[in-house]
């Protein structure tokens, strides 16, 4: 009966199914060119286009390209109905790129439109022409938009602002003043709906041109609660980046750490008494976790390379920040408002908001406030399972750095059957972080729960996160050992036919328990007994081959453990064939172990069966246990006694030798476990580089606090901000060359800025001569422009080629060959739209050329080590854009030593620090130059030593130093007088570039192979310059417009990998 | 800035693209995504966000139909889960319910709707209201004429009035023949109970739905008995937050038709209303379950649809369960539902029987939890009460009607 009304329902969901298609567009979807589509289209009646253009987007929607259809579909953008206009919208903006010229004819229509009296009309015109991406009718929308940023309708003027960022993805530069401008009108609009797709364009536009946001603050604050959702979320983020760029960050919140504080106030105590008050150092290292906090406030407000480059001095130089940057959230109104105006937002339905609102409070808020942000979230975990992960992935890091703003809600952290893996093992991480003394009790009752959970891998995070429990709170630490034993016991029971993931639980109770007993071995001995007695039972050769470890380790801890290793090793001994790869390494480092701390009859009757085990290995299968049983034996041939070292018993220097080798190695104590290096990377609070964990293209981290200042020059810095980022904009087109434009980008700003001009001594196309020249740049600044008549303008050239190369070492010898060079022309398409308009654009404008630029500036000189810390030695370094002769690698240092003391000085010698190649290598992972090359080159050519250095008197010498990485630093030691004297080299990335010779016809060759890639064209007209130059003088002023220019080229062309060559062009006015 | 939005069927076929900006992408991402999902199994469905080596993909799976939003640059990640989530409930509200056969059917309507819902990949028009208004629902009528007349437009002349008002959720001009105005109380109960028995976590997640059929544009006023029992909550763009801060009182003109008012949360119940009480022994290779259900604390009203799930550990082999009330029903993925309905007067329902478990092993050693469903109409667990509900600025005396109901959410009993 069941199975007959089973059948009638079946049939009768069919049957309804077929009722509903009907009328409904399933045919056009299921068959679409079942009839000829074009003379549809031609068609007088709108019903029949209609039918025709719904078939074409059923065919868009399977994937079919039905861009040949475009002429005909053009033709009906005339029509009346606004049906058929719709869907000729859709179609065009789905192939207007492919088939521009046809895309052209369309203009007319949209142009008419535009003018229409209805507002959704004008609006979907508007929409439809500037999602066609052609650069020749760039300037007829930009005109368009303007013209809709002033409609009286609400909805066009949103639908303006929305296609700023369309208009702005052409990258034609000389509009963007202009898009610019209309995003300041809209900002400024008094609709909300409007303001929030006003700051969406703003964002993607010119996010850094904060200057804009100043003059609406107050006003944009005001009305984000009224602003529609997605608009609020953008502004949000728009409002805290001018906010912290203006005020800087707010004193007492969790981006000031508690470590900058005490610093702050050890300095400044009496200035300022309240603080001190607040800072009371056993509250705050309970409230939060300041060294993460430390790190995070850090990250957030830091690049990525920024970042990296400073992980390796961190420790040494703890970023002291200026008191200047800090504010009060209660002293300063804008702060404050901010604040005010985004607590609403919290309880806002859509999830993005309340996160967004959220970061803001987490980093403008003072610590005490930050509480009111722990609800909203909580809830949000409650709304979907899709923003659930996103949210707990921010919880976490909120978790970690300031753990008791979860304390109290542990409960909204247990795992649901429900929630996904990845949402288990985020609420488990969450936990462990904030388990608390009082929590701790019903947590575990609750990880008692999840280890029976079904999925095994949750069950195996669970005993990890036992341990990391019980290593924060060492009090628990003896219920937690006790548990994980049972479960250890328990999981080993059914072993016999376990799967991997059972096993992985067990393994990873074993680890836990070993992370437990590291803390305090001694009072744990019973553990290892215990462990060691149950060997028998346990068969995972990971969790085996643990707990031989712990053995070997603490095998002189305590009473029982010496008592029964003769057993234990005679059971090893007997079993070791049967062992997995793994245990035996194991097997045979403890016994070394052991070897070494036996005395008495436990040593002979250990050195046999050690003896034995080493016979043993040496017929093993594995080559790595062979290796590592003829290494120890070796090593241990004193202890063994073997008779067939005889030759080196001979030698007991020798024997010595491999005595400390091997005590030092094994026999040392492990140190108790320091505090796990903070590697990970943190990014702002809500963005999808937090997520997926490395920055996302286009993620900017907060600005530099107080970095907004108001004065004539803010125009100008805006200027050059707004050429980064679309050069950076542009990088992320080419996906291939993404990696580099991220590794340069960010570290340039500040150091290339200063001393672009010494960079310039490096351009390909002048000679690379001899620099250390100190002639002021001024005052020879005329003969480096030289003038030629070329016809009635005066064409002059400056050539600033610069092969910027971002890739480290291994780029180098890329540019060296010139067959390369010509390669790589060849594979970067040009934009010929683009070339073309610079064709254009250069015939009225003249080219300067500067020659020899390089070799008559003074190039920047940094310090090596300050004569306050060496003893009066004062040490400078240059650096040089000569080509080492010993390879390419290497970058050429003119260091200068001078002897500021009293004393004579001697023996005086830069070399390598040795000790540091560890942590320098490790940091060597994180980038990428080729190992290859490393092993090859030297890092530190040898220094001739100086041998004496009288009072006052200045020696130079010449370094060739290979940089391991563009952005880090390289440690050196120097010697002088017997001290040793740890210093830096700051790599400048100028520097990796290396000269390319080649003539100028060649030059002009390549030049004109280059037009097409990413050109920007900018215009500015100086005319003091222009009236200088007719004097052929050139004044400070000018110089300084000059290099104003280089500096703009320079910033953009080093946050921009894939920006080779620059040239300037100054437009020459005749004066008549 | 999203770059493009798939509908992918639930076997993996594109069945819609719609391209967001001039950066087309190319369909292969979805190819590349699906032998994702494919080869990590089911549980990369739930990873929201996925790092695919082109795109940062965003995934928001509804009815087995996946809705894949692809980026390549930073953006917020929950706005784009939260647009296609949107997406998805406003093609709900518009189609009646999702599958396959539906998107495919009305794919013209889908493809209006996502031109109107996102612009340049930043969302533009989401209000369903608004919608509504500017692309007309397939409904019979309109299926009908089509049918009849050959063709017809769905799509509106006008742009509707309320985009530049300064209420974007309501139509200018609303007229109804009879006011009327429903509250439901919607509340959902979040219980943890562990293997001992014990209520590790109980709590309410609630909505205030609203059914507002008002002319013109009337005030509301709702306010409660006992707002201070609410932990949370969150509301409607429509809601004034100044009222709220200062009084508790929810102050708001209406969006028209339903829609959800606010949704809140009450933690910290101390009991629930129904117990299940499952027992797990296992001996030598077979395993005796026995689950009892019963009514703890009755709510006053009859609790109806009662069902108890769970899922089969993987290491039982076969089961053999049966219920002295309700069906017992196995699935093929192991899940094992047990259909209660109501709780009789004179017996307390329970389910026994036995599994055997995989040869060679002894004990069971991973244990199941239960997820409990009921339905409890006409009261309010947490307790939350409706104070009034004023209305102002209307033409006619309007009905107002209040419900309230409560069900399970995730309750889960650990054995």
């Amino acid at each position: 009966m069941f199975t007959q009304f089973g059948a009638t329902s079946e049939s009768l969901s069919k049957a309804s199914t077929m009722m509903f298609r009907i009328g409904t567009d399933a045919h056009l979807y299921d068959d679409p060119d079942d009839v000829s589509i074009v003379p549809l289209l031609d068609s007088k009646f709108d019903s029949e286009k209609c039918e025709a253009l719904k078939r074409l987007l059923a065919l868009i929607a399977q994937g079919f390209d039905v861009s040949s259809y475009f002429p005909q579909v053009v033709k009906n953008v005339a029509s009346q109905s606004l049906e058929v206009k719709k869907l000729v919208y859709l179609y065009l903006l789905h192939y207007a790129e492919k088939r521009p010229n046809e895309a052209l004819l369309s203009i007319n229509y949209f142009q008419k439109d535009l003018g229409d009296l209805n507002p959704l009309v004008r609006a979907w015109a508007l929409r439809t022409m500037a999602g066609i991406r052609l650069h020749v009718i760039a300037p007829i929308i930009l005109v368009a938009v303007g013209k809709c940023a002033r409609d009286p309708s609400v909805y066009v003027r949103k639908c303006a602002a929305n296609a700023l960022p369309k208009l702005h993805d052409l990258r034609l530069e000389e509009h963007s003043a202009s898009i610019e401008e209309i995003v300041g009108i809209l900002l400024n609009d008094n609709s909300p709906g409007v303001v929030g797709a006003a700051a969406a364009a703003f964002a993607s536009i010119c996010p850094n041109n904060l200057s804009l946001i100043g003059r609406h603050y107050k006003r944009l604050c005001e009305t984000l609660p009224d602003v529609e959702e997605w608009g609020q979320i953008v502004l949000v983020g728009i409002l805290l980046r001018y906010a912290v760029a203006k005020h800087g960050l707010v004193e007492g919140s969790i981006m000031i750490s508690s470590r900058s504080l005490v610093k702050y106030n050890s300095e400044r105590e009496d200035l300022e008494p309240c603080l001190a008050r607040k800072e009371n150092p056993d509250d705050i290292s309970s409230e939060i976790c300041s060294e993460i906090a430390d790190v995070v406030s850090r990250s957030y407000l830091e690049g990525p390379e920024k970042y990296l480059s400073q992980l390796s001095c961190m420790d040494k130089n703890p970023s002291s920040m200026d008191i200047s940057h800090f504010t009060s959230s209660k002293s300063n109104d804008d702060v404050k408002i901010l604040l005010q105006c985004t607590s609403p937002l919290l309880w806002s339905h859509n999830s993005a908001v309340v996160l967004a609102a959220a970061g803001v409070h987490w980093i403008m808020a003072p610590k005490e406030d930050i509480k009111k942000i722990v609800k909203p979230l909580l809830f949000l975990l409650r709304s979907s399972n899709a923003s659930k992960y996103v949210v707990l992935c921010n919880i976490q890091v909120f978790a970690k750095a300031m753990p008791s703003l979860f304390v109290p809600h542990f409960e909204d952290f247990f795992v649901s059957s429900l929630d996904s893996y990845q949402v288990k093992a985020l609420k488990l991480e969450i936990l462990s972080s904030i388990a608390t003394c009082s929590s701790i009790s019903a947590i575990f009752l609750e990880f008692q729960d999840y280890i029976r959970d079904q999925d095994r891998r949750f069950a195996a995070d669970t005993v990890a996160a036992i341990g990391l429990c019980s290593q924060r709170l060492p009090d628990v630490a003896k219920t937690c050992l006790e548990g994980l034993l049972a479960l250890a016991l328990s999981e080993s029971s059914n072993g016999d036919f376990a799967s991997a993931d059972e096993e992985a639980v067990l393994v990873q109770a074993i680890n836990s328990i070993k992370t437990i007993i590291k803390q305090d071995p001694p009072s744990h001995e019973k553990v290892i007994v215990y462990l060691v007695r149950s060997l028998d039972s346990i068969w995972a050769p990971a969790a085996r081959a643990m707990i031989i470890w712990m053995v070997g380790e603490y095998n002189n801890v305590g009473g029982v453990i010496p008592k029964i290793l003769p057993t234990l090793f005679k059971y090893l001994a007997g079993r070791f064939t049967l062992e997995a790869v793994e245990t035996k390494l194991q097997i045979l480092n403890a016994c070394t172990k052991v070897l070494l701390r036996a005395k008495g009859e436990d040593l002979s009757i250990l050195r046999k069966i050690v003896g034995y085990l080493f016979e043993l290995a040496k017929c093993d299968f594995s080559y790595d246990v062979r290796d590592r049983a003829r290494i120890l034996k070796n090593l241990l041939s004193h202890r063994i006694g073997s008779p067939y070292l005889e030759e080196v018993k001979d030698q007991p220097e020798i024997e010595d030798l491999a005595h400390v080798l091997t005590e030092s190695i094994f026999g040392g104590q492990t140190k108790p476990p320091s505090c796990e290096p903070l590697s990970y990377r943190f990014y702002l609070p809500g963005s999808l580089s937090q997520i997926v964990l490395h920055a996302a293209p286009g993620y900017e981290p907060l600005p530099e606090p107080h970095s907004l200042i108001y004065d004539e020059s803010c125009n100008i810095s805006t200027d050059v901000q707004g050429i980064k980022t679309s050069g950076v904009g542009v990088a992320h087109n080419e996906p291939n060359e993404n990696d580099d434009s991220e590794a340069v980008s960010g570290s340039s700003d500040e150091e290339n800025t200063s001393d672009y001009s010494s960079q310039e001594s490096m351009s390909g196309s002048s000679e690379s001569g001899g620099s250390g020249s100190a002639s002021d740049v001024n005052d020879n600044a005329g003969p480096l422009i030289h003038l030629s008549d070329a016809d009635l303008t005066h064409r002059n050239r400056v050539e600033v080629s610069e092969e910027n190369d971002a890739s480290g070492s291994n780029g180098v010898d890329e540019l060296m060959s010139k067959r390369d060079l010509e390669s790589w022309l060849d594979e970067n398409p040009g934009l010929n739209q683009n070339s073309l308009d610079l064709g254009h654009v250069q015939r009225s404008l003249a080219r300067i050329s500067i020659k020899d630029f390089g070799g008559l500036v003074k190039p920047k000189s940094y310090t090596l080590l300050d004569p306050a810390n060496g003893n009066g030695l004062s040490v400078d370094y240059t650096f040089s854009s000569e080509v080492s002769s010993i390879s390419p690698l290497l970058v050429c240092l003119h260091v200068s030593f001078r002897n500021c003391s009293k004393e004579p000085m001697s023996d005086i010698l830069l070399f390598e620090e040795e000790s540091n190649r560890s942590p320098d290598s490790s940091d060597q992972s994180v980038s990428e130059s080729s190992p290859v090359s490393r092993s090859e080159v030297p890092t530190l050519v040898p220094m001739e030593e100086i041998a004496n250095l009288e009072p006052g008197h200045t020696l130079k010498r010449i370094l060739q130093v290979r940089f391991q990485h563009h952005l880090l630093h390289l440690k050196l030691v120097l010697g002088c007088n017997g001290r040793k004297h740890l210093v830096k080299l700051r790599p400048d990335i100028g520097y990796f570039v290396k000269p390319l010779p080649m003539d100028i016809e060649e030059f002009s060759n390549k030049e004109s192979h280059l037009p097409g890639m990413f050109e920007y064209i900018r215009r500015c007209t100086f005319t003091d310059h222009i009236s200088e130059l007719n004097d052929k003088y050139e004044s400070s002023l000018v110089k300084d417009n000059f290099l104003l220019i280089c500096e703009k080229m320079a910033l953009k062309m080093l946050s921009n990998a894939n920006l080779f060559l620059v040239s300037v062009d100054m437009p020459v006015a005749c004066q008549p | 800035m999203l770059h493009c939005i798939f509908l992918l069927s639930d076997s993996g076929e594109v069945m819609l693209e719609k391209q967001l900006t001039g950066h087309q992408v190319d369909r292969s991402i979805c190819v590349w995504f699906w032998d994702q999902i494919i080869s990590q199994g089911d549980s990369l469905k739930l990873v929201p966000v996925i790092a695919s080596p082109t795109h940062y993909l965003f995934q928001v799976v509804r009815e087995g139909i996946t809705f894949l939003a692809c980026t390549q640059v930073e953006m917020p990640p929950l706005m784009a889960i939260e647009f296609l989530s949107r997406v998805a409930d406003v093609l709900t509200d518009y189609l009646g319910s999702l599958n396959e056969d539906l998107i495919k059917d009305n794919f013209v309507i889908v493809y209006e709707l996502l031109d109107e819902m996102i612009d340049n990949g930043f969302p533009l028009t989401t209000e369903p209201n608004i919608l509504r208004e500017m692309i007309a629902p397939p409904n019979i009528v309109s299926k009908v004429l089509s049918v009849v007349t050959g063709n017809v437009s769905n799509m509106s002349n006008t742009l509707p009035g309320a985009t530049s008002s300064c209420v974007p959720w309501r139509k200018t001009d609303l007229k109804h023949a009879s006011n009327e105005v429903y509250v439901d109380l919607v509340e959902e109960m979040d219980a943890i109970i562990n293997r001992d028995g014990a209520l590790v976590k109980c709590e309410i997640y609630g909505e205030v739905q609203v059914n507002s059929q008002l002319s013109g544009l009337p005030d509301l006023t709702l306010s409660f008995a006992n707002p201070s029992i609410l932990n949370d909550m969150r509301f409607h763009p429509c809601v004034r937050l100044r009222p709220w801060e200062a009084n508790q009182i929810l102050s708001f003109v209406p969006p028209d038709g339903e829609f959800k008012l606010m949704s809140y949360r009450v933690k910290k119940l101390k009991s629930t209303p129904i117990y299940v009480k499952p027992q797990l022994s296992s001996d030598s290779g077979t395993c005796r379950i026995s689950v009892l259900v019963g009514i703890r604390n009755d709510p006053g009203k009859s609790i109806d649809s009662i069902t108890v799930q769970f899922r089969l550990p993987p290491c039982v082999l076969s089961a053999d369960l049966s219920a002295n009330h309700g069906a017992v029903n196995i699935l093929a993925d192991k899940t094992c539902s047990w259909s209660i309905g109501r709780i009789p007067k004179d017996k307390a329902p329970s389910m026994s029987g036995t599994m055997a478990l995989e040869t060679g092993l002894q004990r069971l050693n991973v244990f199941p939890s239960f997820q409990v469903s009921f339905r409890i109409m006409g009261v309010a667990l947490s307790g939350l009460q409706i104070d009034k509900l004023d209305l102002k600025n209307l033409p006619s005396r309007p009905y107002k009607g209040f419900r309230a109901l409560t069900r399970a959410g995730e309750f889960e009993v650990r054995s």
